[in-house]
């Protein structure tokens, strides 16, 4: 008897070791890939680019000047190796200045150099260390890559468009849907998702064509008009069943009291609806603000951030660091206002509490 | 305070579905009329029609003599009371009670005190900063009512406003709502599907079966004198007893036969049936009207099959024809199951009942 009563307590404690491994590997799947973009973010450009990858950028780069074959020879510690790896050798100081600044992080004037260099005549090589300069990768970004400011203007100026778009819109659809008794209804709310199962790509040609007819091609109300019309769907949806889940009779109570029908929708539905309107304008902001692909296609000078972010990772200038520090600006918004709206996701599905 | 007319009212859902069928009614001022019936029966119908909540098929309403059939409900100066209270939740109690008045821009000073009366009269002073979430559903109940008196309507209609309350609750509010009911003197239109509230409310029953009108009376009226089988049925716990009998004439006397009795009408009774051509009918008796007697008054007698005391009183459960026949007796003596019973019938509290259209015959 106490035996078998052994083997189930060692049974439970299986069982919740795998429980929490599962845990801790759910986890690393999503915490992993989060932590690795925002070390890279500050990584410099040596750093991102050597192998193995270190997991957390160096606070201070440890240097080695001596004299080389062209002029003088610069080493840099390599934390992996444990000793001192040549990387340059030039006699022109404002291309090592250069260098060190942008392909090790650390700010190195010209004069910091000479300095160095003085120090020469007494003892060879020389040993000094800089501070490195861990938002150097997002200066950078901002220097390098084409019109990134106004691109995030446009880019929340789409977002913004999409959002009333598809909210007016789809919220309109979803009322209806939820409070109207009207043939084919069901097959309409469920048609409403035909659109989303197109992947864009393979309508980009028509959509580029009709986007320039109508002359909004490269114009933000352009591509929020592409988006609107996928994310529309969705806020129906949503929409739908947060409209179904306000019991009819607040609104008929409204009417009986005194109020038109318009009155009884903005005074009593609107605002119970709300939080759940907020929560799908997430949803479209968020759909808005990420997508890529179609934008690549739809903008031709006038890219939003999403596209800047991507071209900052491909092509002869692309770097990977660079990159990380785009995705994390990008990411910005998004955590924010998502922060701000996430007790309301919740009511997205129906459950509004009354 | 006003009364209400009802004109011939149709209500089709699509084509095939009547839920109110050709209704006509007069309700007068001041008067507390119940719509009954059991669920489906076309009462909460009516009472949106009445409201304007529901459109009209056919036929018209007039409030006051005056035609509101077409009429959006705002024009029409009534209040609802909801089965579900429909409170609104983002306002205190104070503005779910205030808004209404706001809406027919009242000003400020008459709004405060109204709510105040309105917030008395119900006793939800307390709570007038009150959120309806931090409320109990009893406590709901009065701000929803007292939303529909502070607005003074012209009628005051309730959907079913008790159902949602626990039993206990239910009959203490039915008591105060019908005090309230006398001191405002309001024209009231009640549903419910509750026999017992009906009973207790109203002043007149509207009983309603498949959008029909089955019977308009006081609860005298439809407990006494119930119109058919179905109301006699519906009204009363327990409700009435049906014995299928037989009519034959012996002696120049009507004889009720059944295969447990035999006997002779009242001359009252028998007068109702004089001109009745078919042999069989139904009778109607209420629990009350079968009574214990010793075995020398009996026209029939039986074994109990159980009893359920009651405090009060006893019901007594008897087979007959294969069918349960209940009987309430005074509390004593006890009578065990088992036990042989000796009954009549009070044979001015019987009813008969056509066999094939359920009406009463008079």
């Amino acid at each position: 008897m106490s035996t078998r009563r052994q083997w189930l307590k060692i049974l439970r404690g299986a069982q919740m070791m795998l429980f929490y491994l599962v845990v801790i590997t759910l986890v690393f799947v999503i915490i992993g890939p989060v932590f690795f973009v925002v070390s890279l973010s500050f990584l410099s450009a040596r750093e991102a680019y050597s192998y193995p990858l270190p997991l957390l950028p160096a606070l201070t780069v440890r240097y080695q000047l001596t004299h080389g074959e062209r002029g003088y020879m610069l080493s840099v510690y390599d934390r992996v190796e444990k000793e001192y790896i040549p990387v340059l050798d030039t006699d022109d100081l404002e291309k090592m200045a250069t260098y060190m600044r942008s392909r090790l992080g650390t700010s190195v004037t010209v004069q910091d150099i000479e300095a160095q260099i003085a120090r020469l005549q007494q003892e060879d090589p020389v040993y000094f260390t800089k501070r490195a300069n861990l938002l150097h990768n997002y200066t950078t970004f901002f220097q390098i890559t084409r019109d990134a400011v106004p691109s995030l203007i446009r880019s929340l100026q789409i977002c913004a468009l999409t959002i009333l778009i598809s909210l007016s819109i789809g919220g309109m659809a979803g009322y209806a849907f939820a409070r109207y008794q009207f043939a084919g209804r069901d097959l309409l709310k469920f048609s409403a998702l035909f659109v989303r199962m197109f992947p864009g790509i393979a309508i980009a040609l028509p959509m580029v064509i009709i986007l320039a007819k109508m002359g909004f091609y490269d114009r933000p109300i352009g591509l929020s008009l592409v988006y609107a019309v996928g994310n529309i769907a969705l806020t129906v949806w949503i929409t739908a069943s947060i409209f179904m889940g306000i019991p009819e009779s607040l609104e008929e109570a409204a009417e009986v009291f005194g109020a038109t029908r318009l009155q009884a929708f903005l005074r009593i539905t609107l605002p119970l609806a709300l939080p759940g309107l907020a929560a799908a304008a997430m949803y479209a902001f968020l759909g808005a603000w990420n997508e890529t692909v179609a934008a690549l296609i739809l903008t031709q000078f006038n890219p939003t951030f999403s596209v800047v972010v991507y071209q900052s990772l491909v092509g002869a200038t692309g770097q990977i660091n660079l990159a990380a520090a785009g995705g994390i600006v990008m990411a910005i918004p998004t955590v924010t206002f998502t922060y701000f709206i996430r007790r309301y996701i919740r009511q997205m599905w129906g459950g509004v509490t009354l | 305070m006003a009364t209400l007319e009802l004109i011939h009212v149709t209500k089709r859902f699509g084509k095939k579905v009547v839920a109110v069928d050709d209704f006509s009614l007069r309700v007068e001022d001041g008067e507390f009329l119940v719509l009954l019936g059991p669920s489906g029966c076309g009462k909460t119908t009516t009472l949106r029609m009445i409201a304007g909540l529901e459109e009209v098929t056919e036929g018209r309403i007039l409030i006051d003599g005056e035609d509101v059939t077409d009429l959006p409900p705002r024009k029409r100066n009534v209040s609802m009371v909801f089965q579900n209270y429909a409170v609104w939740p983002h306002m205190t109690v104070y503005d779910n009670i205030a808004y209404p008045l706001r809406l027919k821009r009242v000003d400020k000073k008459t709004i405060d005190e109204t709510v105040r009366e309105a917030a008395r009269m119900t006793k939800i002073e307390e709570l007038l900063d009150r959120y309806p979430s931090q409320l109990s559903g009893g406590q709901q109940q009065r701000v929803a009512v007292a939303r529909a008196l502070a607005v003074k309507p012209k009628l005051f209609l309730m959907d079913e406003p008790l159902s949602n309350l626990d039993a206990k609750l239910r009959v203490a509010t039915r008591t105060e709502l019908k005090a309230i009911h006398e001191k405002t003197g309001a024209t009231t239109i009640f549903v419910t599907h509750d026999q017992s509230e009906a009973m207790s409310l109203a002043d007149r029953i509207v009983i309603m079966r498949d959008g029909k009108i089955e019977q308009i009376g006081t609860p005298d009226d439809v407990y006494h004198r119930s119109a058919s089988i179905f109301v006699a049925d519906f009204i009363g716990t327990p409700p009435t007893n049906f014995i299928d009998v037989e009519v034959q004439v012996r002696d120049d006397q009507i004889h009720l036969v059944n295969p447990y009795f035999d006997f002779p009408l009242n001359p009252e009774n028998a007068a109702k049936l004089r001109d009745y051509p078919k042999r069989e009918l139904i009778l109607g008796v209420r629990p009350e009207n079968i009574v214990l007697v010793s075995e020398d008054e009996a026209i029939f007698s039986t074994q109990c099959l159980v009893s359920e005391p009651q405090g009060s009183h006893q019901i007594i459960a008897i087979e007959l024809d294969g069918k349960i026949i209940k009987i309430v007796a005074p509390a004593y003596p006890k009578v065990r199951s088992g036990e042989t019973i000796h009954l009549n019938f009070k044979q001015e509290a019987i009813a008969f009942f056509d066999k094939d259209t359920g009406r009463r015959i008079e």
